[in-house]
């Protein structure tokens, strides 16, 4: 839902430039911020599909082709509860039970060629600003790392399940959740599959700010009309930022090149435990209360029962707290 | 030139997420289907199963020697096929209907509709049609055949594989048949032929749809 500032402000339609007739992608232009406001909608399951990936990368080279046009490039879900999914299970399913990797990497680099657009915005003269008002699992959560501002709503819930069926997250979890929290997060996240809630993520810097939830909205217009005065010092401090500690395209590529040979190695108890998940994201499109986040617990449950029983999350507050830590919630 | 397999899988991405999220798949595979809806898909089912092998025999008898390749991929595929309508039988058997009523049932006029244009496409079009075809279905089998099957046996309280067996056992055994289809896929050289395996798929994918729309 667009606030009435946001909409007050919204002037006229999106420049000829960018205006294309897209199908998962909803475009919004406020000139006066130079600000293109994107929402994603792969309904009704909101996940990276090949199609909804394509779009998104048309657009993103729009914006390359036009320097000086986009100055902010703000995302977010168009579908209700779920930012974003992450992988398209069914394909992965199909691909591996076709033992394609060929494909399995052509996928993998598509989504790495949109979080590299994401990681080099700055050099590009964007300030990125992505909001998420829902749940994020995997390539979902991996795909808002590289924005400059990361904004989650209260309610929002992440992580990367993906070691529960004995995958990992190969588009850009590990270096960018390294740079953003450090090796211990990332150890965490990344190898238990827990599943985190906003607060938890904020401790974890990982997102940038937490913000209860409708008010996501407002948080996007104060961080893009606090960064348009001062947006070319920032930009050259954020180009700076990621020369400091950078993150190298070919490592991404290394990643998901990686990512594809385990995922060929997927047995059918694996795929199985994936197509429970894509279930329970069916469950959730349709309309009901529990998804894709209640399955993920079910698994741990089934799996992982008191392995982590303890808790010990690294963190004073959250020991105790049970498997997921859902006490805590 | 490009491997035909990964070509195919993004140009009927659309068409198999259509199937995929289509609101009656998506309820049928989260919450599976009352008695009489799975009775009635059992029954089309039966059918576009008992016509798979003479559809792939027709599309074989018209492949020439330069897709031979083909050709002794469907001999193989027939002969594993063989019979596998008597498990749909057994299935409706399982849920309550009487081979008597299997045999008399009229397929719906989108079985109809894709049995008759998977015949059309092998005889008329281009044999290699035929691989669209078996795409499409062992897609739908071993992606989703799973997931249906467990909703089924949930929403129907079924026990062990009755009532399941032919989608069940297919799950499982078209994923070993989709890796061999990906490699007799990727032998397809010629434009003409990679282009008939894609719009048939695309037909198939569509009618598919249809059939379990209707049920």
């Amino acid at each position: 839902m667009t606030s009435p500032s946001l909409r007050a402000l919204a002037e006229g339609g999106v420049p000829a430039a960018l205006d294309r007739p897209y199908k998962y992608l909803r475009l919004e232009w406020t000139a006066e911020l130079g600000m293109l406001r994107v929402r994603t909608c792969v309904k009704p399951i909101q996940c990276y599909s090949l199609a909804g990936m394509t779009e998104l990368q048309r657009m993103l080279d729009d914006i390359a082709e036009n320097p000086g046009l986009v100055r902010h490039f703000v995302l977010s879900s168009d579908v209700a509860g779920v930012f974003n999914f992450g992988g398209d299970l069914a394909l992965f399913v199909l691909l591996v039970r076709a033992q394609d990797i060929d494909s399995l990497k052509m996928y993998g680099r598509r989504c790495v060629d949109l979080v590299w657009w994401m990681e080099t915005a700055a050099l590009r003269g964007v300030h990125t600003t992505v909001l998420v008002q829902g749940d994020t699992l995997g390539g979902g959560l991996e795909s808002v790392l590289p924005f400059h501002k990361v904004i989650f709503e209260r309610s929002a819930q992440a992580g990367f399940p993906e070691v529960l069926f004995n995958l990992f997250p190969g588009m850009g979890a590990w270096q960018f959740t390294i740079r953003k929290a450090g090796f211990a997060v990332a150890n965490d996240m990344i190898l238990s599959g827990r599943l985190y809630t906003a607060d938890q993520l904020l401790r974890r810097s990982l997102v940038d700010a937490v913000v209860d939830d409708g008010a996501g909205e407002e948080a996007i217009l104060d961080v893009v009309r606090s960064v348009e005065p001062k947006l070319r010092g920032t930009l050259a401090a954020l180009i700076a930022q990621r020369l400091a500690a950078p993150i190298t395209y070919e490592s991404l590529v290394q990643a998901v090149e990686l990512w594809a040979e385990t995922a060929l190695t997927l047995t059918t108890r694996d795929l199985r435990l994936m197509e429970r998940l894509a279930r329970a994201q069916v469950r959730k499109a349709g309309g009901a209360g529990e998804g894709a986040v209640e399955e993920i617990k079910r698994i741990e449950l089934d799996t992982a029962w008191g392995e982590l029983r303890g808790g010990n999350t690294g963190f004073d507050e959250e020991r105790g707290t049970g498997l997921t830590a859902w006490g805590a919630l | 030139m490009s491997k035909f397999f990964a070509d195919l899988v993004i140009r009927t991405d659309e068409a198999r997420r259509a199937f995929e999220t289509h609101p009656v798949v998506l309820d049928a595979v989260a919450h599976g289907m009352p008695l009489p809806r799975y009775r009635t898909l059992l029954l089309e089912l039966y059918h576009v199963v008992w016509h798979f092998n003479p559809v792939c025999a027709a599309a074989a008898s018209r492949l020439t020697d330069s897709h031979k390749q083909v050709r002794y991929f469907l001999y193989e595929h027939m002969q594993e096929e063989s019979g596998h309508e008597e498990w749909v039988r057994n299935d409706l058997e399982a849920v309550g209907v009487p081979a008597s009523d299997t045999a008399g049932h009229t397929p719906s006029a989108f079985t109809q509709a894709l049995v008759g244009y998977n015949y059309w496409a092998a005889d008329r079009a281009n044999p290699c049609s035929v691989l669209g075809m078996l795409y499409t279905l062992e897609v739908i089998a071993s992606v989703y055949g799973g997931p249906f099957a467990s909703a089924i046996k949930e929403s129907l309280l079924l026990e062990g594989e009755r009532g399941v067996s032919f989608i069940n056992s297919h799950a499982t055994m078209d994923a070993e048949h989709m890796a061999e289809l990906r490699v007799v896929l990727n032998t397809l050289e010629d434009a003409p032929s990679r282009e008939a395996v894609i719009g048939a798929a695309l037909v198939n994918f569509h009618h598919f749809t249809r059939i379990i729309e209707q049920v």
